[in-house]
């Protein structure tokens, strides 16, 4: 009863939070100077006022919002088809709808997110650990060193030196595309680098933090194996907190990551969302930033259950007022 | 009285390193005796040594800490020179801790079952199901009601009082020959106080050795048969309890009777002992207690220290102590 009025307080919050980035998301577009038309105009060089292209568009622009409809109105008339999962179709793609292109291009930069944040938390895990138990020596600086600048490499550099080296250089990896798992390799090896490194630092610090806690200690003076007493009472309780920082992680990732997906030609969301910015998609744009909006909210949701779960001081106190970020 | 000793410190002295200066020395050449059944307190302000003495003698020190002299001989065997792999043996099974907060001490995301059976597994004196019945006994042996349904939650969960007996319990379940308290009611409250004391003494008329750590002559007298008084790392005045009261002779342990303890019920005058303990990177030479000292005599005072043997069982380090025909 108590986890089930949880997720319900939860999700009523969830809904109004959608409505709120809604709003703002189609009054800051509204806003915005250039329409689709106008860039089209411009992009295909065209001189005079509307291609047959763009005519036919806002054709079908008129005829879903009606040409003359006020702008509070389109926005309700696009809620009411967000609501069912119709954001009707795509400017740009002007063959699909928007719901379609988000469901085909979403488990592709999920499918990527979560493997790099499972390579990111692999590798973070152990090398903080390992940092933190030699505090201070060199070995210590020299990880710490290592990792800092493993964070400040931006993605797309580490995906473009990838490409050189194991696609042209060494002729191992496709240079890109989405066919088969190989073609998922550098992307994921791209986008963890970047979250080991925070989670690196991360780890190291929350583990120092616990290894200085007095029940460390108590159960080193019981008798417990240095190793035991480290993975039960130090890392299990310096992991917990993780999960806060590796949830918007995966979330920042699953909405997608546009230069990696352009360098390596991937079809995701990233990638879609970026065009749509650039070409002013308004149906492409108000679709995915409010799955945008959605995806983090729920991962926030999940993160705290998770959490819940991990720490029983939450989970038995009942979890109402824990907002773990 | 060395022989009967259940454990016998001598000459301890344990440094901790420090970036850029020399290590500095904590404990400086501190001996004690506890035997069976018999309470020791060792009597200090903070910082005067008496937890690292102790963190020492059972191998739990910090990184930076290092004993470079003394030895602590228990059962036949001086605990100093055995080695870790050796000492952890006898860590938490012959000698068990009990701390000062079990908030602190005791793993705030395991059950009381796990942290009361996890150090009977790793000495392997019996297997998990009798582990589990012995924890359920000494919970009720330390009056907490009901331990067949409180031994499956989190210290959390209990109040302060029961959290303290808990710890206690956790310390007191491999049935250990001695029981170091550190400091075990000083983050409770008064009449919790009374109850924890009263258990201790109980432990302790079942044969159990009691150091007690404190810095509070009321709780000492309670029910320490013998009390050793600690000075910036150094033992000033060693004596059985009640002549420590009636007739403290070291001018340290004379002005730490008159600083506002309570004892035998009646409120002691206050007089504060003039100035404050020294930074141990400043020990002033000679008695490090010179410089605060009513009766001491330069040059003397500040370039030797003497212990005299003042009568039985007892022994003071200042030369101008009057010493028993």
């Amino acid at each position: 009863m108590g986890l089930a009025g949880y997720i319900g307080k939860r999700a009523v919050r969830l809904v109004l939070s959608l409505i709120a980035v809604s709003i703002l998301t189609f009054t800051l577009l509204q806003l915005a100077p250039g329409n689709f038309a106008d860039l089209q105009r411009v992009n295909s060089g065209a001189t005079n006022f509307g291609g047959v292209g763009t005519e036919s568009m806002v054709g079908e622009l008129e005829s879903r919002y009606g040409a003359d409809v006020p702008v509070w109105k389109q926005y309700l008339i696009f809620m009411k088809g967000a609501v069912v999962w119709d954001f009707g179709p795509s400017y740009k793609y002007a063959s699909r709808n928007v719901q379609d292109i988000i469901s085909e291009a979403f488990p592709v930069s999920a499918t990527l997110a979560v493997l790099a944040v499972l390579l990111a938390l692999l590798i973070a895990v152990p090398v903080g650990v390992f940092a933190a138990l030699r505090q201070n020596s060199k070995t210590d600086h020299t990880t710490m060193f290592v990792v800092t600048l493993g964070h400040a490499l931006p993605s797309y550099l580490t995906a473009a030196f990838m490409i050189l080296l194991f696609s042209a250089t060494l002729k191992l990896l496709p240079s890109g595309g989405w066919n088969g798992p190989e073609d998922m390799i550098l992307p994921v090896l791209a986008l963890s680098l970047g979250p080991a490194a925070v989670l690196a630092r991360y780890v190291r610090s929350s583990m120092l933090e616990t290894l200085r806690e007095e029940y460390v200690t108590a159960a080193l003076a019981k008798g417990g194996p240095r190793r035991t007493v480290i993975i039960r009472h130090a890392l299990r309780n310096s992991l917990i907190p993780l999960v806060t920082v590796a949830g918007p992680l995966l979330a920042a990732l699953m909405t997608g990551t546009v230069f990696v997906e352009a360098l390596l030609r991937i079809p995701g969301l990233g990638l879609y969302f970026a065009n749509a910015a650039a070409s002013r998609d308004m149906p492409l744009l108000m679709g995915t930033a409010l799955f945008f909006a959605l995806i983090l909210m729920v991962t926030n949701l999940v993160v705290d259950l998770i959490y819940g779960l991990l720490d029983p001081r939450i989970r038995t106190v009942g979890g109402g007022s824990h907002d773990g970020h | 009285m060395s022989d009967e000793a259940l454990l016998s410190v001598r000459g301890l002295r344990t440094t901790f390193r420090r970036d850029g200066a020399e290590p500095l020395t904590a404990v400086d050449g501190v001996s004690f005796d506890v035997r069976r059944g018999q309470a020791l307190a060792i009597v200090g302000e903070s910082g005067s040594g008496k937890s690292v003495t102790m963190r020492s003698v059972m191998g739990i020190l910090p990184r930076t800490a290092r004993i470079t002299d003394g030895q602590a001989m228990f059962g036949g065997r001086d605990l100093l020179a055995i080695g870790d792999k050796e000492l952890r043996k006898v860590r938490g099974r012959d000698i068990a801790m009990v701390f000062q907060s079990a908030m602190e001490a005791m793993n705030p995301t395991l059950t009381l079952e796990r942290q009361l059976t996890e150090h009977l597994l790793w000495h392997g004196i019996c297997n998990k199901a009798e582990a589990r019945k012995r924890a359920v006994r000494a919970l009720g042996d330390v009056g907490i009601p009901d331990p067949e349904k409180r031994i499956r939650t989190y210290p959390f969960q209990l109040s302060g009082g029961m959290r303290q007996r808990a710890m206690i319990a956790m310390a007191m379940v491999t049935e250990p020959a001695l029981l170091i308290a550190d400091e075990p009611t000083t983050a409770v409250d008064v009449t919790v106080q009374r109850q924890i004391l009263d258990l201790l003494a109980e432990l302790k008329n079942r044969g159990t050795g009691v150091i007690m750590i404190t810095h509070d002559l009321g709780v000492a007298r309670y029910f320490c048969d013998d009390a050793v008084v600690m000075y910036a790392g150094r033992v000033v005045e060693r004596a059985p309890m009640d002549r420590l009261l009636d007739d403290p002779r070291h001018p340290y342990s004379v002005g730490l009777l008159g600083s506002g303890v309570e004892v035998g019920g009646r409120e002691l005058p206050l007089r504060p002992i003039p100035g404050s303990p020294p930074d141990l990177s400043h020990r002033p030479d000679g008695c490090p207690f010179h410089p605060r000292c009513a009766r001491a005599e330069l040059p003397r005072c500040g370039t030797e220290q003497e212990t005299l043997t003042i009568g039985p069982g007892r022994d003071a380090a200042c030369w101008k102590v009057a010493v028993d025909a």
